[in-house]
C-alpha cells in the first residue's frame, strides 16, 4: 500500500512537472557582450539593458518565448554559440559574408555604419588620412576589418571599445572606429571625452544587425524571424529606438 | 674564490619552468618528449593542414617579437628594480628599509592582471608614454618586487663575516657591498633571475588585454576574424611551450655551469 502511494505520488509530481514545461513558453540563452552602450551595457543596478535588449524582449513577446540575456566577452563570443554554451547572440552583430559561413542569422533587424572618431586637434576626415598613426578598434570587430583595408595605418585591437578610447585620451593611438551609436556616446555624451574627441563625417560602411545562432538551427531563425517582423509590422520598435538611439 | 654558505642558498622563489632534474638523463627525459613533440606537432599541423594551421603560424611572428621586446625589456628594468628593493630590503636606514618593504608587501597583495590595467591606465592619465613602454613599465613594477625578494635572499646568503672582514679591511658599508657582497651574490641569483625570465615570459601573455600586439593578442586577433579558436589556440600555446622549454633548458645548463665553478 505505501509502494503504491509512493508510486502515485511519483506519477503525480512527474506529470505536473512535464505538464509546467510544455505550458511555460520556451526560454531561449542569448549572449550579449555589454559593452557596447547604447546598444548593450550593463546599468547602474548590474542589469544588463540596451536597445538590442528591449528589441529582442519585444520580438520574444511577440513569438512566445522568453530571453535570458548572459554577458559575454567579444573575442570568443561565436565559439560559444557554437559550443551550445548558449543559444543565440544579439549583440550588434553585422551580417557579413565570413559569418555566414560559419552561422546562421536571423533577417536584418537595424541599419548601422562604421564611423571614424579622432582628437579634436586631429585634421584627417577618414582612416587614409591616419597614415603612420595607430587607429583602435575592438578585436574582431567589423570597425577592425574596415582600419585593416588602409595600408600604413597600424590596426590595433582592444577587447572593449571603451579601452580604445581611453587609450586615445591617453595619446596613444589617434583615431577610433566602431559603430556609429557607439561612437555619439563616447565622442558627444560622455564628461570625460567630450571636449577632447570628435567625429568625423558620415558612417562609411552599409551594415545591417542580425540575431546569430548556430548554423543549422532553422527553428530557432524561423521563431526569431517570426518575431521581428511581427515588431516591424506593428512598429513597436520606433519605441525602442527613439529611447536608445537618439 | 670566496667561499659561498650553500647551507644558506636562497629558496626557489620564482614559477618559472620546470628545470630539468639531474636524474633524469636519457634519450626520453620529459624536457626531450615535450620538446621535440611540441615541434614536431607544429610542424605535422602545419604540412597535413595548412589552412588554417599555416596561415596562424604566418600570422603571428610580429607578435612574438613583442613579446621578446616586452619581456626582455620588463626583466631588465624589474632587475633595477629589484635590486634597489632588495638592497632596501636588507637595509638599516628605517626610511629605505620601510619604503622597500612596503613597496613588496603592495605589490605582492594585488593580482599581476590589476596591477597591469591599473599602472596601464594611470600612466596613461599622468604622462604620455607609448603603448609598449607602458606595458613593459608596468610588467616590470610587478616583478620588480619579486626580483626585489630575490636579490635580498641572495645578498643575505653570503656569509656575514664576509662584510664584517671587508669593513676590517677599511672598507665602508657601501664599499663593501659593491666589491665584495653583491659580486657574489650575483652568481647566486642568476638562476632564479632566470627562472624570473621564464615566469614573466609566460605572464607576458597578459599584456594583450592593453592591446598590446604580443604573440596571445595576434592568435586572438586572428581567430575573432577566422573563427577557427581551437587551432589557433592550440598553436599560440605550443608556440609558448617551445619559447619556454628553450629557455629553461638554457637555464639549466648555466645553473649547472655555476655549481660546477664552485
Amino acid at each position: 500500500m505505501k509502494m503504491l502511494k509512493m508510486l502515485a505520488a511519483v506519477l503525480t509530481v512527474t506529470v505536473l512537472t512535464a505538464g509546467a514545461a510544455f505550458a511555460a513558453p520556451k526560454k531561449i540563452v542569448v549572449a550579449t557582450d555589454a559593452t557596447w552602450p547604447p546598444m548593450e551595457m550593463v546599468d547602474k543596478d548590474k542589469k544588463i539593458v540596451g536597445f538590442d535588449i528591449d528589441f529582442l524582449n519585444a520580438v520574444a513577446k511577440e513569438a512566445g518565448f522568453t530571453v535570458e540575456f548572459k554577458n559575454t566577452a567579444w573575442d570568443g563570443i561565436f565559439a560559444g554559440v557554437e559550443a551550445g554554451q548558449y543559444d543565440a547572440i544579439i549583440s550588434s552583430v553585422t551580417i557579413t559574408d565570413e559569418r555566414l559561413k560559419k552561422y546562421d542569422f536571423s533577417m536584418p533587424y537595424i541599419d548601422a555604419g562604421q564611423i571614424l572618431i579622432v582628437p579634436k586637434a586631429e585634421k584627417g576626415l577618414k582612416i587614409a588620412d591616419l597614415k603612420g598613426k595607430k587607429v583602435g578598434a575592438q578585436i574582431g570587430t567589423t570597425g577592425a576589418m574596415e582600419v585593416k583595408k588602409n595600408a600604413g595605418v597600424e590596426l590595433k585591437t582592444y577587447d572593449e571599445v571603451g579601452l580604445a578610447f581611453e587609450d586615445m585620451a591617453a595619446g596613444r593611438i589617434g583615431g577610433v572606429v566602431c559603430d556609429e551609436p557607439t561612437a555619439i556616446i563616447y565622442a558627444l555624451k560622455k564628461d570625460e571625452y567630450k571636449s577632447k574627441f570628435k567625429i568625423v563625417g558620415k558612417p562609411f560602411t552599409k551594415e545591417a544587425y542580425g540575431i546569430v545562432v548556430k548554423k543549422g538551427n532553422k527553428e530557432l531563425v524561423d521563431l526569431l524571424n517570426k518575431g521581428i517582423k511581427a515588431v516591424k509590422a506593428k512598429k513597436a520598435d520606433v519605441a525602442i529606438k527613439k529611447q536608445w538611439l537618439k | 674564490m670566496a667561499h659561498i654558505d650553500k647551507t644558506k642558498s636562497i629558496a626557489d622563489v620564482g614559477d618559472g619552468a620546470a628545470i630539468p632534474i639531474k636524474s633524469d638523463r636519457g634519450l626520453f627525459t620529459a624536457w626531450r618528449i615535450a620538446f621535440v613533440g611540441a615541434i614536431g606537432t607544429l610542424a605535422f599541423l602545419s604540412f597535413y593542414k595548412p589552412d588554417p594551421y599555416l596561415n596562424i603560424i604566418k600570422f603571428v611572428p610580429d607578435g612574438i617579437v613583442v613579446t621578446f621586446k616586452v619581456t626582455v625589456g620588463a626583466i631588465l628594468l624589474a632587475s633595477i628594480i629589484g635590486l634597489i628593493t632588495g638592497l632596501g630590503r636588507i637595509s638599516s636606514n628605517r626610511l629605505f628599509n620601510g619604503a622597500a618593504s612596503l613597496y613588496v608587501e603592495v605589490i605582492r597583495g594585488i593580482p599581476l592582471l590589476v596591477q597591469i590595467f591599473y599602472i596601464y591606465y594611470a600612466l596613461g592619465r599622468i604622462v604620455k608614454i607609448p603603448d609598449l613602454l607602458s606595458a613593459i613599465i608596468a610588467m616590470a613594477v610587478c616583478y620588480g618586487a619579486y626580483m626585489g625578494e630575490v636579490f635580498r635572499a641572495g645578498i643575505q646568503s653570503i656569509p656575514k663575516g664576509q662584510m664584517e672582514a671587508a669593513m676590517s679591511l677599511g672598507m665602508t658599508r657601501g664599499q663593501a657591498m659593491r666589491h665584495v657582497i653583491l659580486p657574489q651574490a650575483f652568481k647566486v641569483v642568476l638562476p632564479p633571475v632566470g627562472n624570473e625570465f621564464i615566469a614573466l615570459l609566460k605572464d607576458s601573455s597578459l599584456v594583450s588585454i592593453l592591446a598590446v600586439a604580443d604573440l596571445l593578442r595576434r592568435g586572438r586577433e586572428f581567430a575573432s576574424e577566422s573563427f577557427t579558436y581551437f587551432e589557433t589556440y592550440t598553436v599560440i600555446a605550443l608556440i609558448y611551450l617551445i619559447i619556454t622549454l628553450f629557455f629553461s633548458k638554457l637555464i639549466g645548463i648555466m645553473e649547472e655551469r655555476i655549481n660546477a665553478e664552485n
